[in-house]
């Protein structure tokens, strides 16, 4: 019976049910699994981490201190040093320092560009589907033609000519990433239109655009927004290709990308200052992916498919 | 005569496809600040200089008369001439004094011409390695989703897609050829020069065929013709490998298809980490050094190849399935 009712989709029975909203149903349906907590839990370590570290390092992360170049991790010099957990680069400056700072651009830029994606993906989308007409014939041509050019070409090329920010780079992905998000957005638009409660709303003397963004989008909205989380790690990882490009954020500034292209140089005497940052980029990026794959198989439940 | 239409149809869209790229990449380079003149004059010529090298290379004509230029010469055939490339294939920058409008720059067909192959070679193999890892843990994990083969093909698709492509190339050139010496990283001489860039790409390719071939082997080993094909007392190999898998092509074809996008992004790191002369190196390079005419003729044969792999892919599943509208 549960299931038949979940069958039918958000909006219906959405009220009748205790657990209440959709969003409130999926997340507690992921936090049963074992990945998702995982991924959480060391999400927000690794979150909390880059938030407060860096405010009560006594380094600083551009500034260079040529006595203490290449000193090596805790565990792998000759005595115990405190100082530097994590060892220092070729400039003499704290790995773990540049490490978490790397980190917290990297997600910023992640969560930054995903939310511009969604907005506007989710945005044009909605209005494609749901007004139908010239809106979704404009729309949905656009997202066909940006689909089939290859974005990453046109996105190196951008930020390759103008000088890489940290604003620019954001916008070169977000608007690289939104098709994908208006296709799904509609087609979701699309089905929820002919839904019952819509054409009650209808009657009662709804127009458009209220019963839209105060009715609609509230179902639609969260479960592409869980999925969406998936897209973060993608686009850290872009994010970092850049910088190793040397397309990103530019130096002194610590990024991932940039931290692992200096450090080649150094690889075969200080293999450390290469590695560490990789870690971080992959263990970070494992989480998010195991707390996504878990939303994602929550909504798949939730919605009663596969 | 439906798949001819078919055909002709998507090789119209193909050619919009393409006109539209190029429009695209041809004004932004030259909307974008940043101008290649000056990295080709070098810093310290004056302005004036700058201005007449400009003048004589027709960058400041307006840009509509540009791309007309452009396209008449991409009518015959001609893509342009490198900014950067010397047909003996030096590159000169800053410095000594380079003037684009010679004729003994390289042509831009030529420089991917050459690299092409070298690339296809790249992907290709890259793609055996990708299923040959990607098939037996897939297949295994959509027959068995909630044994450990599901867990493994979970663990595997995780752990993959989490690994940045750079940082793996590094720590594998570090390991298998500094430590070790077992493989060549960097340049090209050989076949041997291939393996390594392959497995890193292959290990970006893998997880996407591994959740693919789980998802959908999973759903249709629970659909009714497999229930039917059980009841009829087919063997159990007959029915994974006859009907199941056949089934699950279709999806992993489009797979292909949609993922071409981050492939390339893949080749182009790749490339440019191993030093390899492929296309996704000059890419880097070019747009590095502004070399407008090679960006131009690269996006373009990107866009064609992006078209071609999507019509073929379309009709791979046409051929597998042929419910799937064309």
């Amino acid at each position: 019976m549960v299931e038949t009712i979940a069958a039918l989709g958000p909006g219906e029975f959405a009220p009748k049910r205790v657990e209440g909203s959709i969003a409130r149903q999926i997340l507690s349906t992921a936090w049963r699994s074992t990945g998702f907590r995982i991924g959480f839990t060391v999400f927000v370590l690794l979150l909390v981490a880059s938030a407060v570290w860096p405010e009560l390092s006594p380094y600083d992360a551009v500034k260079m201190d040529m006595k203490a170049r290449f000193l090596p991790p805790l565990f792998l010099g000759d005595k115990w040093a405190w100082g530097h957990p994590l060892g220092t680069d070729q400039l003499g400056r704290d790995m773990l320092l540049r490490c978490l700072v790397g980190l917290r651009y990297s997600l910023f830029i992640g969560v930054t560009t995903v939310a511009l994606m969604f907005v506007v993906g989710c945005g044009l989308g909605l209005l494609s589907g749901f007004r139908g007409g010239l809106w979704d014939t404009v729309i949905m041509r656009l997202t066909d033609a940006q689909l089939s050019i290859p974005m990453i070409i046109l996105a190196i090329t951008i930020l390759g000519v103008s000088k890489p920010t940290v604003p620019t780079i954001i916008l070169v992905l977000g608007l690289s990433g939104w098709p994908l998000y208006a296709r799904v957005a509609r087609s979701a638009a699309v089905a929820e239109r002919g839904k019952e409660y819509v054409r009650g709303l209808r009657v009662v003397g709804a127009g458009d655009w209220r019963i839209l963004f105060l009715f609609a989008a509230p179902n639609i909205l969260p479960p592409i927004a869980f999925v969406a989380v998936l897209d973060i790690a993608r686009i850290m990882i872009f994010e970092a290709i850049l910088g190793f490009l040397g397309l990103g954020i530019q130096p002194p500034t610590p990024s991932f990308g940039t931290i692992i292209s200096d450090s080649r140089k150094y690889l075969i005497n200080a293999w450390w200052i290469g590695t560490s940052p990789g870690v971080f980029l992959a263990v970070a990026l494992t989480a998010i992916n195991l707390m996504g794959a878990a939303l994602e198989k929550a909504r798949n439940k939730v919605y009663g498919g596969a | 005569m439906y798949i001819v239409e078919f055909l002709l149809k998507r090789i119209a869209q193909g050619v919009v496809i393409i006109f539209l790229t190029s429009l695209l990449i041809f004004t932004l380079l030259r909307v974008v600040p940043g101008d290649p003149v000056r990295l080709i004059v070098g810093g310290m010529a004056p302005a004036n200089v700058v201005e007449e090298v400009a003048t004589k290379m027709g960058l400041r004509d307006p840009i509509i008369v540009q791309y007309g230029r452009y396209m008449a010469g991409l009518l015959h055939g001609d893509l342009g001439q490198s900014y950067l490339r010397p047909k003996s294939g030096m590159i000169a920058t800053g410095g000594e004094y380079v003037d684009p409008t010679r004729a003994d720059m390289a042509g831009v067909g030529e420089l991917i011409l050459e690299r092409l192959p070298l690339t296809l070679q790249l992907a290709g193999v890259a793609l055996v390695f990708a299923f040959l890892v990607a098939f037996p843990i897939g297949i295994a994990g959509g027959l068995r989703p909630n044994g450990w083969p599901g867990v493994l093909a979970f663990a595997t698709q995780s752990l993959f897609v989490s690994i940045p492509n750079f940082w793996l190339a590094i720590v594998l050139i570090l390991l298998l050829s500094v430590q070790l010496g077992w493989l060549p990283a960097l340049g090209y001489r050989g076949f041997a020069y291939v393996i390594l860039p392959a497995i890193v790409l292959a290990v970006e390719i893998a997880p996407f065929l591994i959740r693919t071939l789980t998802v959908s082997l999973g759903e249709i080993m629970q659909s009714h013709f497999i229930d039917e094909a059980r009841v009829r007392g087919l063997p159990r190999r007959r029915i994974v490998y006859g009907h199941a898998l056949r089934n699950a092509a279709v999806p992993l074809a489009n797979l292909l298809g949609i993922q071409l996008s981050s492939l390339i992004g893949g080749v182009l790191v790749v490339e440019y980490i191993f030093d390899y002369p492929g296309l996704g190196h000059l890419t880097v390079l070019s747009v590095v050094g502004r070399d407008f005419p090679t960006i131009q003729g690269i996006a373009i044969t990107t866009s064609a190849v992006f078209v071609f792999v999507n019509i073929v892919v379309d009709l791979i599943s046409y051929a597998i399935d042929p419910r799937v509208e064309l």
